[in-house]
């Protein structure tokens, strides 16, 4: 039936398959990025909620033509071009709405979502480790960037990794419980976590309780990120896209990283670790090794998450952790599909952005997203992006 | 410390240790037929509590005021209803995923609490608010010396009790509490002796559903007032509970609840800095004992076939 | 016969769980090239065995000694690092990777883990890669040149008889000095029971220094490729030599039919 696509369209008749699927990519970065333009300018509901019908409409459309093949074929063919695409668009999201700080805070929140949502990915995709407190680990870098920032002269740029450091040590007290529980069980250690550092940020005075802490700014090489971008020639940008950018730019060297985790022998035993724990045993991988380096590297990158999330809120409180939200940061790994970073941005963007645009759903949206959950788990288990089979060499081809 | 502190304090932790024994024999009745964990029972149990709270409002609208007929309605409708919402938890969202990993039923039914727990306090009439529990059991108390025990106290720690004992004789000495163990043991071979497996399944999910909604309308009593958030803390608590105790035994279940009560209540005096932290050093105390015993204290049979 | 031509000798192996002696005290001896077969009903104490000697149970008496190595104390990682490789009576494949990825995990122990290695140095993980890759195809070539041409399909899409096959060669692509099978034939037809045993065989012929036990019901299957058989019966062992000295032996066929 795709085949049949190409012969009715007697242009791309000539084209290779591939430079079609690259054809059908590039179409659909350009596409999502027009939409999501449209989109974050919408601000009548009812233009919102006819774009979301639109976008479903279309989704489901090209889906049944066998388009989105194309497009999934795009990603694995010509992974290079379309990483960039994909960067390109948020740039230009970026250009657009340069003066509009809620917008560029949103697409940033967006983004540092996604890199959690990546430490998670490390977590429970590969390993199958379900870390229910993710929101608990943003925490611990969010207050540990917000202590250095107030009392210590470290330069911002090194409290990001400290922040991640510390969400790596925190971590490493759960690992011993963690590792001892068996399967499934391990996911309620998280969730003692989860509720222990929510009631310890409430009560601790020296973090500021539940009414919580102000936090410096970023500055890279004297530059503070809390001052908007002027330029001689009359360019204006809000200091919110001096975040969008640090952001995106971690996002990206995470991405790359755990793409070629996965895309490794260590990727490889994650999943053996994570698909039958006896088997690979047996053949010589050590359970508890992958565990605690999955574990320690996800939570490395949910804290620096964290750190920077809180740099840009200037504010943190520990509304802002709670076991909710870790199971906000679990749904976007769910509805993404499991194991699939590219799924996280599909979700991130859905879960972040949706509740901001539709004020009308704002307080619905733990109820709205969790019930979301629940049927992708009835009916699509492997999320709206399932993972694909393993690529080791991107482009590779038949090479495995 | 004086002797009528301390009475409190014993009479305080066994309360609570009655309210997390009775949610912990829940997860450990549906660990036991199906092997699953069901994490919005402590939602459930506060849904039971809501129930029972409209139920008595009904009453009283309808002219009612008698504390015992309250009493009895507000059990009957928690009870009923939530065995109900149990049955049809196992029905709709446990079952159809008995062929997917385990792990998912852990997050179906997690994300099942967020929506209990989220529909109460946006659907419910001020349900953001904590409400008042009416005080429906007498307010007499005993005194002896500095000691008080309150009446109300008591009888909810009979009423517990009893409810354990019933549940007892219904898992040990009635045909459907032996189809329950059957299917616990053996799922196959019980289905081939011809136990209705599902309905097993059913069954057993309204029964545990059921009790916890009689631990929601207790702790409505006892604290007076319930909230829509009180069933996560209570669920999280109820399965440590049942994990001490080893999933599968509901004694070890019961046991756990109490052996948490009483190591909350122990924090709390004995800490230095303050209450304030108790819910701290609770959760850590599950995290601990995790750790230190996985399998809980009375050891589950491990049987993975290799 | 010279001591060194001893792959692996069990002296008193005994596994209890609770009450119950699933294994009472059990002596073997496997020769270097030895196909060995593993008889007995079921809930004999066979995959007990297995399961004892590759560390997944510890042994709750006697030894193992293993290529001059005493394995009895080894967890299942070092067992596997020694030489020793199984399958599994249920097939326990990662169904949803692919039929290379499946074969890689066997080889894990000639992987290179190290971080630095499989982020950052990509060329020469791709050298690596490619080089694992050939290696790994050969070997299922070996087994089914069908097989070879899907290496990047899901497991999972495999019928039992390729599973088997897969979860074979996941065994052997590490080059273990001792290969354990247990019943491979399960779940499969007779047909293709026969196809895997004449896999089995070839195996043999490349690398006639493998020793192998297997675990296995279907008799034929025993009489054609094993060297000496040993039966057992509630976790002893009632008998071994060969195969036509076992299914003779009265004690056998008690065991089995419940004959006097």
């Amino acid at each position: 039936m795709q085949n049949n696509l190409i012969y009715r369209i007697p242009v791309l008749g000539r084209l290779s398959e591939s430079n079609l699927s690259l054809f059908a990519g590039l179409l659909a970065a350009l596409l999502t990025t027009g939409f999501a333009i449209w989109f974050l300018k919408a601000e009548n509901e009812y233009v919102i909620g006819f774009l979301l019908a639109l976008a479903v409409a279309v989704t489901l459309g090209v889906s049944r033509l066998g388009g989105l093949g194309y497009v999934g074929r795009a990603f694995s063919d010509h992974e290079k071009l379309m990483n960039g695409a994909a960067v390109c668009g948020v740039l230009a999201l970026a250009a657009v709405f340069r003066e509009d700080h809620f917008t560029l805070l949103m697409i940033a929140i967006v983004l540092l979502y996604m890199l959690a949502g990546l430490g998670l990915t490390i977590q429970f995709g590969y390993l199958g480790l379900v870390n229910l407190s993710g929101a608990s680990f943003l925490g611990v870098g969010a207050y540990t960037s917000a202590v250095l920032l107030a009392h210590t002269a470290v330069p911002p740029l090194l409290v990001l990794v400290i922040g991640g450091v510390m969400s790596a040590l925190v971590g490493c007290l759960l690992v011993l419980p963690v590792l001892r529980t068996k399967g499934h069980y391990s996911a309620v250690v998280t969730i003692a976590f989860a509720i222990l550092f929510m009631s310890f940020l409430q009560v601790n005075d020296t973090l500021g309780g539940p009414q919580g802490l102000a936090t410096g700014e970023m500055a890279l090489f004297g530059w503070g990120f809390n001052t908007g971008i002027e330029l001689e020639n009359g360019f204006y940008g809000s200091f919110y896209l001096n975040y969008l950018l640090l952001a995106l730019a971690l996002l990206v060297i995470a991405f790359a990283l755990v793409k070629r985790l996965e895309r490794s022998w260590i990727g490889l035993s994650m999943d053996a670790v994570r698909l039958d724990e006896t088997a690979a045993a047996c053949y010589g991988l050590s359970i508890a090794r992958w565990k605690v380096v999955g574990f320690t590297l996800g939570n490395f990158l949910i804290g620096m998450a964290g750190a920077l999330y809180a740099m840009m809120l200037g504010f943190i409180a520990p509304a802002n952790f709670s076991f909710g939200d870790s199971l906000i940061l679990v749904s976007i790994v769910l509805l993404g599909g499991i194991g699939n970073p590219w799924g996280l941005a599909v979700a991130a963007a859905i879960v972040v952005i949706l509740p901001e645009k539709l004020q009308m759903i704002q307080e619905y949206r733990f109820l709205l997203f969790a019930g979301l959950v629940v049927l992708v788990l009835l009916f699509r288990p492997d999320g709206l992006l399932p993972r694909g089979m393993r690529n080791y060499i991107p482009g590779g081809g038949a090479r495995s | 410390m004086d002797i009528g502190l301390l009475g409190q304090y014993v009479i305080n932790g066994l309360m609570l240790g009655m309210m997390y024994a009775l949610v912990a024999v829940g997860f450990t009745l549906f660990f036991g037929v199906l092997n699953v964990i069901q994490f919005s029972h402590g939602d459930v149990l506060m849904v039971g509590s809501f129930v029972g709270y409209t139920a008595i409002l009904a009453l009283a609208a309808i002219g009612i005021d008698n504390p015992i007929i309250e009493l009895l309605g507000a059990l009957l409708a928690s009870v009923g209803v939530v065995a109900l919402l149990g049955a049809l938890i196992a029905r709709y969202l446990v079952l159809p995923l008995r062929s997917s990993p385990p792990l998912n039923t852990l997050l179906i039914t997690l994300m099942l609490g967020t929506v209990l727990r989220e529909s109460v306090r946006l659907f419910f009439p001020d349900g953001s608010n904590p409400k008042r529990f009416p005080a429906l059991l007498p307010d007499e108390a005993f005194t002896f010396g500095s000691f008080t025990l309150r009446v109300d106290s008591l009888m909810l720690l009979i009423a517990g009790l009893l409810l354990i004992v019933a549940l007892h004789l219904v898992i040990n000495r009635t045909r459907l509490g032996l189809a329950i163990r059957a299917v616990a043991q053996d799922e196959e071979t019980a289905m081939t002796m011809g136990i209705n497996f599902r309905l097993v399944v059913l069954v057993t999910f309204a029964i545990g559903s059921g009790v916890a909604a009689f631990a929601g309308v207790m702790n409505g009593l006892y604290y007076n007032e319930i909230n829509f958030g009180n069933g996560l803390l209570l669920g999280v608590i109820g399965f440590a509970a049942a994990i001490i105790g080893g999933l599968g035994s509901i004694y070890g279940a019961i046991l756990g609840g109490f052996l948490f009560a009483a190591l909350q209540t122990i924090g709390s005096v004995a800490l230095p800095f303050a209450s304030a932290y108790k819910d701290v050093f609770a959760f850590a105390v599950v995290i601990v004992l995790m750790a230190w015993r996985p399998t809980g204290l009375i050891a589950e049979r491990t049987s993975e076939r290799v | 016969m010279s001591a060194s031509d001893v792959l692996l000798s069990c002296e008193g192996v005994t596994r209890r769980f609770g009450g119950l002696v699933a294994l009472d005290h059990l002596d073997l001896e496997v020769k270097r090239g030895d196909i060995l077969g593993f008889l007995g009903p079921n809930g004999s104490g066979k995959t007990t065995f297995f399961n004892v000697l590759t560390g997944i149970y510890d042994f709750s008496d006697g030894q193992a000694h293993f290529a001059g190595e005493n394995i009895s104390k080894h967890s299942a990682q070092a067992v596997y690092r020694a030489g020793i490789a199984r399958t599994f009576q249920r097939s326990r494949m990662c169904l949803s990777l692919s039929l290379f990825d499946n074969i890689m995990v066997g080889n894990h122990k000639h992987l290179n883990l190290g971080l630095g290695f499989n982020l950052f140095r990509r060329g020469a993980f791709a050298r690596d890669l490619e080089q694992r890759y050939e290696q790994a195809r050969d070997l299922v070539r070996a087994f089914s040149p069908n097989l070879a041409d899907r290496m990047s399909e899901a497991v999972g899409g495999f019928p039992m008889l390729d599973r088997r096959r897969i979860e074979i060669c996941r065994a052997l692509i590490s080059q273990p000095k001792l290969l354990l099978l247990d019943e491979p034939s399960a779940g499969m037809t007779h047909e293709e029971t026969h196809q895997l045993m004449g896999d089995i065989l070839s195996v043999r012929e490349h690398t006639p220094e493998l020793s192998i036990i297997i675990i296995e019901h279907e008799m034929s299957v025993m009489e054609r490729i094993t060297d000496h058989c040993a039966v057992l019966n509630f976790g002893k062992k009632i008998c071994e030599g060969t195969y036509q000295d076992v299914v003779n032996n009265p004690q056998v066929r008690e065991a089995y039919l419940g004959i006097e």
